[in-house]
């Protein structure tokens, strides 16, 4: 399932996404650039880069940046100008990216001046400028925003070709909502040198944190100008499952007040009351919410069926959908408003839902997180790169129901209750995997609140099969299976079959099941079962045969106990040594039972030995035993952990490399006669 | 139900087509509706749809009419509707839309729109209108219209794009000709139309009108022909001056017209007669001659195959733009087809009957030479006539060996250009052991069960054609990786992989070699006494293939291809071979199959042969063929048991 954003621009001007070079990249074809100067406008510090020593590097490394400054000057609390200056040596054809810039705009984020340069190895430079660029809308998630201010400012520079040398400068003035830079030193890609700094107003301070890389001390230049310099700064490669590229990169970010006050974000708590001021007014109730929630809670007496009636309206009876103009990013629209037109985006629906349990003597509070696990953590200093928001519910230590397990305990609040209103398919009591173990700022009045949000229990997310098969003597298999899906496994599922309704449609997941198991195979009965009850497992019970499902060998006959599903997986099986932790999505526990009936005349010569892999961070263990004319095959896969750091990334490997040999295994079956 | 009736009465009572479409009154079995028999599954359909163009006027416009039935809760997301347009040519304007719930009871939409910037340059801004509907529940319907205005003095050429992402129960077009449509010969073709709709017809104000009904939403299926080939519309073509609508005599003035050019481009006889002796032709066989020239032509540099450049490297360029045979010979580059016409005056040069054909491209839409559309043809190729024989040669296309021409261009209808005619031909398909993937192996089986050696991969014909195509721009390590990867996907377990050699992805020749070493951890699995080797080694590709047991659109391939493994596993010491698999072989014509496996001294002996030989196999024949690939992979999954001696295996 897709995040719902909550639109951090913060995040989005720093972060260049290969979707939206892609797209820049299709934009810049359609409206190739026009060039309008000539050779000798490449800048001075741009021609002493061409023989430079490159960084170390790997034989696939798309580019090295050869030279990077960002000059930041503070005019005032809110107001900022950065120059960026960039210089590339082409590698590899992939490296051709590097010569799309992408300036990220919004309300907030105006563009003063753009121009790009390249220095091909053989020929004439080329110099382009701003007129020769193009603006053009960020590419939304499908079913996300209908309309936002972000845009970006796409700049092609000529002869990007490895080889060459390109570079940029452009200069942006910005409103700072936080009072706050960040420098993204660490990159895909290696860096020569990378400079950095800060201009204050007379009177000012500021304050860094480094994540990632030990902290440097800058050099004065003057009296309130600071720089910073790195040189050869190691690539981050691109690793499957890897972490957020914001949770490993290393990068420094700058605070700045003036030194009479404080630091605008020096808490976490600012965040939150700063949050809570944008929510004020907001969340006020209106008669037309009274009339429905009264109606809704109506059927139930009790507060935990009040609280499910109110959840099933926000999930089935509203629509997302984000209008997140300026400030709308970061703003909530009134409940009022959300009500009226059943639709919002998370922090709408989230304020709407707080006002429907205000109406049944339920509080609750938001909770700011970003979806990508690792981004936030307490060693972020406070910040707005948030992209979601849920809410926290508080309930009555005495409130005890089995459902309700996305919940912790809070020093002050007590027992508190997370719910995400947007998302449409995890019902109240559970949260989705990447909120599970992962910070989010508590929004209330005082405290520190930075969250860890609940780990749920493995159980509580998986898949479960128990099938009831036979074969004959000629290795057809024939029986049924039920598969039933828990937590996101269930999410997901849910969201496909959501979009077609018809028997033949729904039939078509569980063939795509099968088909990765069965050579052949043609199912005789499907049901589905929960599809909308979303507080109970999803199930499928389908019959299917399999024709030559066991085959003969001479005078043997053998058989893949293992019937359905796969739990193997290749993404560690690469030349290089992992760099960075394996990240999952989320707790899972995954168990198979296959009952396969023998026909008279075939009797078992040999059954496959049993397994058995234990970490703290995983196990799998499976059988196959004879019970009398019965083979039963069994197995259990449980993830524990949500990340396995990168110097055990060979014991991971060796863990599937276990599973994928006893999905292999082979039961062999002799005629008797 | 909404039945074919009231559609008709709907239809009967519907304005005709004004500046502005306005609401229709709401109709109760709409509001009942709950499902649509003909498009079962869906999330919502369109119960209609009216797209109005007139040019008469001194601003044309378009009045567009959506109503949309919501079904399910998946299908509020229709709700969410965005129309784009082009700042420069046109606005949208009378935007107006509705919310009728299951009640009946109507919500207005009284929000903003707003206009959101999806492209802006310095020549051009395309924007679009955004809005979403208020209220929208299950059982909904949603209604909305708006009119595209055009710019003063601009006619845009009209497109019906009748099939849409759902089910639309009823569509209605209508276009008023403009003077300046009528003056530059405006005609019109279409395609696909479902069976019980009607056709555009003339009015008798000069209206183009038409109606459609039932039209299917547009699916997407592995394998299936160019959208273009399976959407239903109608084109509308402008032709400059008055189009002659007889067949012959058309194709015959474009024959002629372009006859006239290349004769012009290629007549160089002396430039050309001085680039064959640079050739060094003198001597050898008229099919040397012509294979040396073909070689020669395709060392040159292929300006259609470079990374696409901005307007400032291409204006650079742009006095090195040739205006005859002579200037690409002497700049040694150009464009794929002043390559190939340059190979044409070379080949006459050196006497051989050779003609400039153009060719139709299949890789987007079909040609259809009744549709009088000559930019259809959009390819150039070379037929020369040798020893009784027809080649067609190519050299613009890069990497495409002599005798071969890139797939677009294969099975297409072509123009020859000999000034008279027209004279139609059909270029050659190539036989699948034309383009295969051979997999050839020597590996040892390690007492654990680890199956390690080496591989040679061979891809041939339009094989190594796309292979080097693909990575023409990329480095080794890139070329590298690609291969091992698609190593990796042969395999139907976990793989290491390793290219050893350098493999030639330069030149035109026929192949393309790979050697890699190959090891695969525990390919062989114990089952007590007894060990069990798979035979399907490279059988990956076919998992899954055909998976779904419906077809909607018949199954397209690019080309017909075979795939070839041929490879010795050497057993273990003491290791004994208990049961051999069972020689198979299945040839149904269109497709073949065949594996056997022999013991020969310490080795097995697997040979496995894959023939997919058509281009379009018909929706009727899909289960065949699935039932085909369901048998390749049951063969595949079958195993050679082996008798380990006494080393203790690991499992």
């Amino acid at each position: 399932m897709k995040n719902k954003l909550f639109c951090n621009r913060e995040i989005r001007k720093q972060i260049i996404r290969p979707a939206i070079l892609l797209f820049a990249a299709f934009a810049a074809i359609a409206f190739p650039c026009q060039v309008t100067a000539f050779a000798d406008d490449v800048p001075h510090w741009m021609r002493t880069l061409i023989d430079s020593q490159l960084p170390s590097q790997s034989e696939k490394t798309a580019a090295v940046l050869l030279y990077s400054e960002e000059n930041l000057m503070v005019d005032s609390a809110a107001k900022t100008h950065t120059m960026v200056r960039r210089a590339y040596k082409i590698l590899r054809s992939s490296g051709r990216d590097y010569g799309m810039v992408v300036v990220h705009l919004n309300s907030f984020r105006k563009l003063n001046s753009l121009r790009g340069w390249s220095i091909p190895a053989q020929g004439k430079p080329y110099h382009v400028k701003e007129k020769d660029s193009l603006e053009t809308y960020i590419p939304e998630v499908q079913d996300s925003e209908l309309i936002n201010d972000t845009k970006q400012r796409v700049l092609r520079i000529p002869a990007s070709d490895p080889g060459n040398v390109i570079g940029y400068e452009y200069e942006v003035e910005e409103q700072s909502l936080a009072s706050q830079d960040q420098w993204m030193f660490q990159t895909e890609v290696p860096a020569r040198e990378s400079q950095y700094s800060i201009q204050l107003p007379e009177g000012w301070e500021y304050r860094a944190t480094w994540l990632n890389h030990r902290e440097v001390e800058p050099v004065q230049l003057g009296n309130s100008r600071w720089q910073w310099t790195l040189n050869d700064v190691k690539e981050i490669p691109q690793e499957p499952d890897m972490p957020p590229i914001e949770a490993v990169a290393g990068r420094m970010i700058v605070s700045f007040f003036p030194k009479a006050e404080t630091q605008k974000f020096s808490k976490w708590q600012q965040v939150g009351d700063w949050f809570l001021s944008l929510a004020q007014g907001r969340n006020d109730s209106s008669p037309e919410i009274r009339s429905q929630v009264n109606t809704l809670v109506t059927a139930s007496h009790q507060r935990l069926g009040k609280m499910q009636a109110l959840a099933q309206f926000i999930q089935h009876d509203m629509r997302y959908v984000a209008i997140e103009l300026g400030l709308g990013g970061f703003q909530p629209h009134s409940a009022r408003e959300t009500f009226s037109h059943r639709y919002g985006d998370c922090k709408d629906l989230a304020t709407l839902f707080q006002v429907m349990l205000r109406e049944i003597g339920v509080e609750s509070f938001y909770v700011l997180i970003n979806t990508q696990r690792g981004v936030i953590t307490p060693e972020t200093p406070p910040n707005l790169w948030f992209n979601h928001v849920v809410l926290a519910i508080r309930l009555p230590e005495d409130f005890a129901d089995p459902f309700l397990v996305a919940t912790m305990h809070h020093s002050r609040l007590g027992r508190l209750l997370f719910f995400d209103p947007t998302d449409y398919l995890t019902p109240l009591g559970q949260i989705r995997g990447d909120l599970q173990a992962n910070y989010g700022l508590l929004v209330i009045p005082d405290g520190e609140n930075l969250t860890l949000l609940p780990q749920q229990a493995t159980e509580l997310n998986g898949v479960r099969r128990t099938g009831r098969l036979k074969i004959d003597l000629s290795g057809n298999l024939q029986g049924e299976v039920e598969e039933l899906r828990l937590g996101d496994h269930a999410t997901s599922q849910r969201s496909i079959l959501r979009t077609v309704n018809t028997y033949a449609g729904r039939t078509k997941t569980i063939e795509q099941t099968l088909s990765s198991a069965f050579a052949n195979f043609r199912i005789t009965n499907a049901a589905i079962m929960n599809l909308e009850t979303t507080d109970q497992p999803l199930g499928f019970k389908y019959s299917f045969e399999s024709a030559n499902y066991a085959k003969r060998a001479g005078n043997l006959v053998l058989l893949r106990p293992r019937v359905l599903g796969s739990e193997a997986r290749t993404l560690l099986e690469t030349k290089e040594a992992r760099r960075y932790a394996i990240e999952f999505s989320g707790p899972r526990l995954d168990t198979d039972t296959f009952d396969i009936g023998l026909p008279p005349g075939l009797q078992v010569e040999e059954l496959p030995p049993a397994t058995l892999i234990d970490y703290d961070f995983a196990s799998y263990s499976s059988s196959t035993e004879l019970h009398g004319e019965m083979i039963r095959y069994t197995r259990r896969f449980e993830l524990k952990e949500l990340s396995v750091p990168a110097n055990r990334a060979d014991e991971l490997k060796k863990f599937y490399r276990v599973i994928a040999a006893d999905e292999r295994n082979t039961v062999v079956l002799r005629p008797t006669n | 139900m909404f039945s074919r009736l009231s559609a008709m009465l709907f239809l009967f009572c519907l304005p005709s087509p004004a500046f502005e479409i306005g609401f229709q009154p709401v109709q109760p079995d709409e509001l009942a509706m709950r499902f649509e028999l003909k498009a079962p599954g869906a999330p919502a359909i369109i119960l209609y749809r009216q797209v109005s163009q007139d040019n008469a006027g001194a601003q044309g416009y378009e009045d567009n009419y959506f109503r949309i039935k919501i079904f399910t809760e998946e299908g509020r997301r229709y709700a969410d509707t965005i129309i784009p347009f082009v700042k420069s040519l046109q606005t949208v304007e009378y935007l107006k839309a509705r919310t009728i719930k299951p009640d009946g009871s109507v919500v207005s939409f009284n929000g903003e729109a707003f206009e959101k910037e999806i492209v802006k340059s310095r020549r051009e801004t395309v924007l679009a209108k955004v809005f979403t509907f208020p209220d929208v529940q299950v059982g909904s319907i949603l209604e909305y219209s708006f009119t595209y205005k055009f710019k003063r003095g601009y006619a845009t050429a009209p497109q019906w794009i009748v099939s849409q992402d759902l089910f639309t129960k009823i569509a209605r077009f209508t276009l008023m000709p403009g003077r300046l449509d009528r003056s530059i010969g405006l005609r019109w073709v279409y395609h696909n139309l479902p069976a019980l709709s009607g056709q555009p017809q003339q009015t008798a104000d000069g209206r183009l009108a038409m109606v459609v009904f039932d039209v299917p939403a547009l699916r997407t299926e592995d394998d299936m022909p160019p959208r273009n080939e399976v959407e239903a519309r109608v084109d509308f073509i402008y032709s400059d001056g008055t189009v002659d609508t007889n067949p012959e005599r058309f194709w015959k003035t474009v024959a002629k017209k372009r006859t006239a050019e290349l004769e012009k481009f290629i007549d160089k006889q002396r430039a050309m007669q001085s680039a064959l002796l640079q050739i060094g032709v003198a001597g050898a066989s008229p099919a040397d001659k012509l294979r040396r020239i073909y070689a020669t032509i395709q060392q040159m540099k292929n300006t259609s195959y470079e990374v696409r450049r901005t307007e400032k490297e291409q204006k650079r360029e742009q006095d090195k733009i040739a205006s005859n045979a002579e200037q690409v010979w002497q700049r040694a580059r150009g464009s794929g087809s002043e390559l190939t016409w340059l190979f044409l005056g070379l080949a006459r040069a050196a006497g051989f009957d050779a003609s400039g054909v153009l060719v139709a491209d299949r890789s987007d839409s079909f040609f259809d030479s009744t549709l009088l559309d000559d930019s259809g043809l959009s390819n150039s190729v070379v037929l020369v006539r040798i020893g009784g024989q027809e080649i067609y040669c190519d050299p613009g296309a890069a990497f495409t060996p002599f005798g071969l021409l890139p797939w677009p261009e294969t099975g297409v209808p072509g123009l020859v250009l000999d000034g008279e005619g027209p004279t139609w031909v059909k270029t050659p398909l190539p036989r699948s052991a034309d383009s295969r993937i051979e997999r050839n192996g020597k590996f040892k089986l390690a007492d654990n069960g680890d199956l390690e050696g080496k591989l040679t991969l061979t891809f041939t014909g339009l094989e190594s054609v796309q292979w080097k195509i693909d990575l023409r721009d990329e480095d080794d390590a890139k070329r590298r990786e690609s291969l091992e990867k698609e190593v990796k996907n042969y395999v139907p377990a976990a793989v290491e992989v390793d290219l050893l050699s350098r493999p030639d992805w330069t030149s035109a020749t026929d192949s393309l070699v790979a050697e890699l070493s190959l090891r695969i951890p525990g390919w062989v699995a114990r089952a007590g006494r007894h060990a069990l080797l798979p035979i399907g080694l490279f059988s990956a590709p076919e998992k899954g293939l055909f998976g779904s047991g419906e077809r909607l659109y018949p199954v397209y391939m690019r080309f017909p291809y075979e795939v070839v493994d041929d490879f010795l596993i050497e057993l273990p010491d003491g290791w004994e071979v208990s049961n051999l698999t069972k020689e198979r072989n299945e040839d149904v014509h269109s497709v073949a199959y065949a594996i056997q496996v022999a013991r020969e001294n310490r080795n097995l002996h697997v040979v496995r042969k894959l023939k997919v030989d058509f281009l379009m196999l018909k929706t009727e024949y899909y289960q065949a063929l699935r039932g085909f690939f369901q048998m390749v992979r049951t063969r595949d999954e079958e195993q050679i048991v082996l008798q380990p001696g006494n080393t203790e295996a690991n499992n």
